[in-house]
């Protein structure tokens, strides 16, 4: 019985249901959603976040330093809700746009519908995810600037 | 006539001059000490000086030309847009947007990165206060 019980709660946690909890942290919305969308915690695994907060002063070319007090805070609400599932699985990165899952979904979008000023970037997920903001990623909600649904 | 013509010079002051609320104006005070430590002949900050920091193009972090007008743009009235995200930034001119320079933290926040961004290095206290002094009149 127990055996089971533990099978599913397995289960339950690596299944992934296209979508994630939404980032409802003030502190994470103010401070890392200034520069590009607020990357909900549960998109990247915890060794990935601890990989991106270790080193805000050069991140991604860009300095995204914070205080002491700001960072530990959100160091704990990213951790505490980091992700476990098909998308973060295998990610030895700091990006979400490198996880194997996530390459495999994107790699049939053509390279100019990414390249344009509208998308920018694999990064700017709710360019397309138009309920990105709702932590939802299903094909149902894909519009890619310039081409339409995806479905 | 005479009161027509007081009370239209005076709105045009208030127009003109745009003022830090409290905390803004002892950070600046604070910033012009520092920068009369650094160098004796300091006498003031200055917005002609504050409008070349803003525009000019250094190498940046990222090893390529830029500046701050990069993301902010020309027209501080107006929106810009992140060079890295394309993310819109709403305008930087308090005439414009009445939220811009009154959090002491938050314009210090940005200031440090902003200036290793542009300038790959921190800004002195003296292009510091002559910046903020170009964009409060803004
Ligand atoms: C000063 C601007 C700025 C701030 C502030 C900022 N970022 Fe970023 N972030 C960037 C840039 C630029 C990129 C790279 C985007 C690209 O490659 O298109 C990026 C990328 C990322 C990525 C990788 C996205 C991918 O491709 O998978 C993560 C994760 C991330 N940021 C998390 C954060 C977190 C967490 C915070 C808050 C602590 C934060 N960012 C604050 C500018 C910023
Ligand atoms: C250029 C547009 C575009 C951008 C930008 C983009 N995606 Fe996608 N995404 C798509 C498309 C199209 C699909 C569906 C691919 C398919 O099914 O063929 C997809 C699929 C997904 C899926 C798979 C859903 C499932 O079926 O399991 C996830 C998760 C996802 N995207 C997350 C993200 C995240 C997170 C970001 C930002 C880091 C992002 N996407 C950026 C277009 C985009
Ligand atoms: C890479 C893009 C980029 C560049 C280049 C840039 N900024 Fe910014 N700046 C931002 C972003 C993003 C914000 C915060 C977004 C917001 O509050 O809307 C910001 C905010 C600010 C603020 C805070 C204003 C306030 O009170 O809210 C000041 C001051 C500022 N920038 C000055 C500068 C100066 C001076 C330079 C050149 C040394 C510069 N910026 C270059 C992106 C940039």
């Amino acid at each position: 019985m127990r055996r089971i019980i533990l099978g599913c709660v397995i289960l339950v946690s690596m299944t992934w249901a296209k979508s994630v909890p939404v980032a409802n942290d003030a502190l994470y919305q103010k401070e890392c959603a200034s520069c590009h969308f607020g990357y909900q915690p549960a998109l990247l695994n915890a060794s990935g976040w601890q990989k991106v907060m270790g080193n805000l002063q050069d991140h991604f070319g860009t300095d995204a330093s914070l205080s002491q007090k700001e960072h530990d805070a959100i160091l704990t609400y990213v951790t505490q809700n980091a992700g476990n599932s098909k998308l973060t699985q295998g990610n030895t990165t700091m990006r979400i746009s490198q996880s194997p899952y996530f390459i495999k979904e994107h790699r049939r979008i053509p390279e100019r519908l990414i390249d344009q000023p509208e998308v920018k970037s694999l990064s700017q997920c709710a360019a397309c995810h138009t309920k990105a903001e709702q932590g939802d990623y299903s094909e149902r909600n894909i519009v890619i600037p310039n081409y339409g649904r995806w479905e | 006539m005479k009161k027509i013509f007081l009370t239209l010079s005076c709105s045009a002051v208030v127009l003109l001059a745009q003022e830090f609320n409290a905390p803004m104006q002892a950070y600046m005070n604070e910033l012009a000490k520092e920068a009369k430590t650094q160098n004796a002949s300091f006498e003031r900050f200055d917005a002609k000086r504050g409008e070349r920091i803003f525009t000019s193009k250094h190498v940046g972090k990222k090893g390529q030309e830029m500046a701050c007008t990069s993301c902010h743009t020309v027209n501080l009235k107006q929106s810009g847009s992140n060079l890295n995200t394309n993310k819109t930034i709403a305008p930087l001119a308090p005439s414009a947007n009445k939220a811009r320079l009154t959090d002491v933290a938050e314009v210090q926040k940005w200031l440090r990165r902003n200036f290793n961004d542009v300038y790959h290095r921190e800004g002195s206290a003296l292009e510091k206060g002559d910046v903020l002094t170009y964009l409060i009149n803004q």
